[in-house]
């Protein structure tokens, strides 16, 4: 196949993968606006009886180690808080992305979800760090949805991984962005833009996906948040919590030196946070499918 | 065969020799490793952070996740097994301290843990006969005991003895 049509053949699965559940794009609508409250995201819950049970039992599960149990779906969420609700709901619905296997990358199944989940993490841990203001929760949300542009080009990318490192070892392609351009036309960030506009996300969220790698190029009132996401991608990458061949294999931009104040111990102390708060949300949320 | 997984801040030694040590993905993570010729015994522990002055509470808890701490906790694992109290003869090997594409240093977690990692080590007047380490890839590690040899691996590369 040609890589043109590659790449429309990409752009087309995007404008027609299924849509996120209603519940799921009514969280994502209250929590991008810059007002919202808490009892709006426990209404949504509320309506739908599958989320009410997997919020229910996540809270419940041993992860979060509760004294007792909590059994009011008002307690739970503001328990939980509005970034795991969301993520509970995308993790349902949009299952057939974030578990895809990553073939193109040679990646073991399930290590999209976990680099998203760390990557969200982490941008949340870097948000909270900012000089300037950026909502942490929202910055969480663009974390665990700024890669799934891989799943729809990974398999396009078969049995590409070792050709493509070698060419960024010899300076043939800046990096692995470049490389999936010159392979199939067209990149995992602007795969997962058409995917993002289908789904009518927010324009923040949108810029985070179409941007993580290139910050810089965000528009100004989106900026700090995107450079959130580029860190926290990279501070997954760097905790071994990668998506396989392409894991850092693309530059950090210096540029966010304009809103953060990093340095080796801020970032040490923000690794290991991460970890934490990572392995309780992985181990509540496996505990809780395979019942 | 049994493969004991070390996961991240994690140690483990063996005899066993039927058994596999291994650990996944390390990125800026170092895996300092520790074969025993005379025993037949290996150690390995995964190190995420160069000191555990950041988190003493964690160290506690999780000594492997420091080099400071975890170095000297897998030498206590060590002479479980029966190796010499004063660590001779162990034959000590590193993998992993990647590094992110970034012209300064500030992001590069992985070389302060291969130097925290080296300076530990010398308390005990051990250094690597060998080591994998830098570069911009993460890398997994299986040590088998019945032959003592140790395997790197990395997507998209073929494997690779150390």
């Amino acid at each position: 196949m040609a890589t043109q049509d590659k790449r429309e053949d990409i752009l087309r699965a995007a404008e027609k993968a299924p849509l996120l559940s209603p519940s799921a794009q009514r969280l994502l609508q209250i929590t991008s606006a810059r007002e919202h409250e808490l009892m709006e995201i426990v209404a949504v819950v509320k309506c739908d009886a599958h989320l009410t049970v997997r919020v229910l039992k996540i809270v419940n599960s041993a992860a979060f180690g509760l004294l007792y149990p909590i059994s009011s779906i008002d307690r739970a969420v503001s328990y939980l808080g509005e970034r795991m609700v969301v993520g509970i709901a995308l993790n349902d619905c949009a299952a057939h992305l974030f578990d895809k296997q990553l073939d193109g990358y040679e990646s073991e199944r399930g290590s999209l979800w976990r680099h998203d989940l760390q990557a969200a993490i982490a941008s949340r841990e870097v948000a909270q760090r900012a000089r300037v203001e950026i909502n942490p929760d929202l910055a969480f949300t663009a974390g665990l949805l700024h890669d799934l542009g891989k799943a729809l080009i990974s398999d396009y990318l078969r049995g590409t991984c070792a050709g493509l490192l070698a060419e960024i070892e010899q300076n043939q392609v800046a990096d692995y962005l470049e490389g999936e351009r010159h392979l199939i036309g067209i990149d995992h960030t602007e795969a997962g833009s058409a995917l993002a506009r289908n789904w009518k996300l927010a324009e923040v969220l949108q810029m985070a996906i179409a941007h993580h790698h290139n910050p810089g190029a965000a528009p100004p009132e989106h900026r700090p948040l995107v450079y959130a996401v580029h860190l926290g991608d990279i501070i997954a990458m760097m905790g071994g919590c990668g998506t396989g061949a392409d894991t850092l294999r693309y530059p950090l931009d210096q540029g966010y030196g304009a809103f953060f104040d990093l340095g080796g111990e801020d970032l040490a102390a923000i690794m290991l946070d991460v970890q934490e708060e990572f392995a309780k949300i992985d181990t509540s949320l496996a505990e809780t499918k395979e019942n | 065969m049994s493969n004991i997984i070390i996961g991240i801040g994690d140690l483990g030694a063996s005899k066993g020799q039927d058994d596999i040590l291994k650990t996944f993905a390390l990125g800026s993570c170092v895996a300092v490793i520790l074969l025993d010729p005379k025993q037949r015994a290996a150690g390995m522990v995964h190190i995420a952070l160069p000191e555990a002055k950041i988190n003493p509470a964690k160290a506690q808890e999780r000594p492997g996740y420091f080099a400071d701490t975890g170095i000297p906790a897998l030498l206590r694992e060590m002479k479980k097994l029966g190796c010499q109290p004063n660590a001779r003869g162990l034959m000590v090997k590193l993998a992993g301290g990647a590094k992110v594409m970034d012209p300064n240093d500030t992001f590069n977690i992985g070389k302060r843990n291969i130097l925290a990692a080296k300076k530990a080590l010398w308390a005990f007047g051990l250094g690597p006969v060998a080591e994998d380490v830098g570069g911009n890839f993460s890398r997994t590690v299986a040590i088998s005991l019945a032959t003592g040899d140790v395997i790197l691996s990395s997507p998209g590369r073929p494997n690779w003895k150390l």
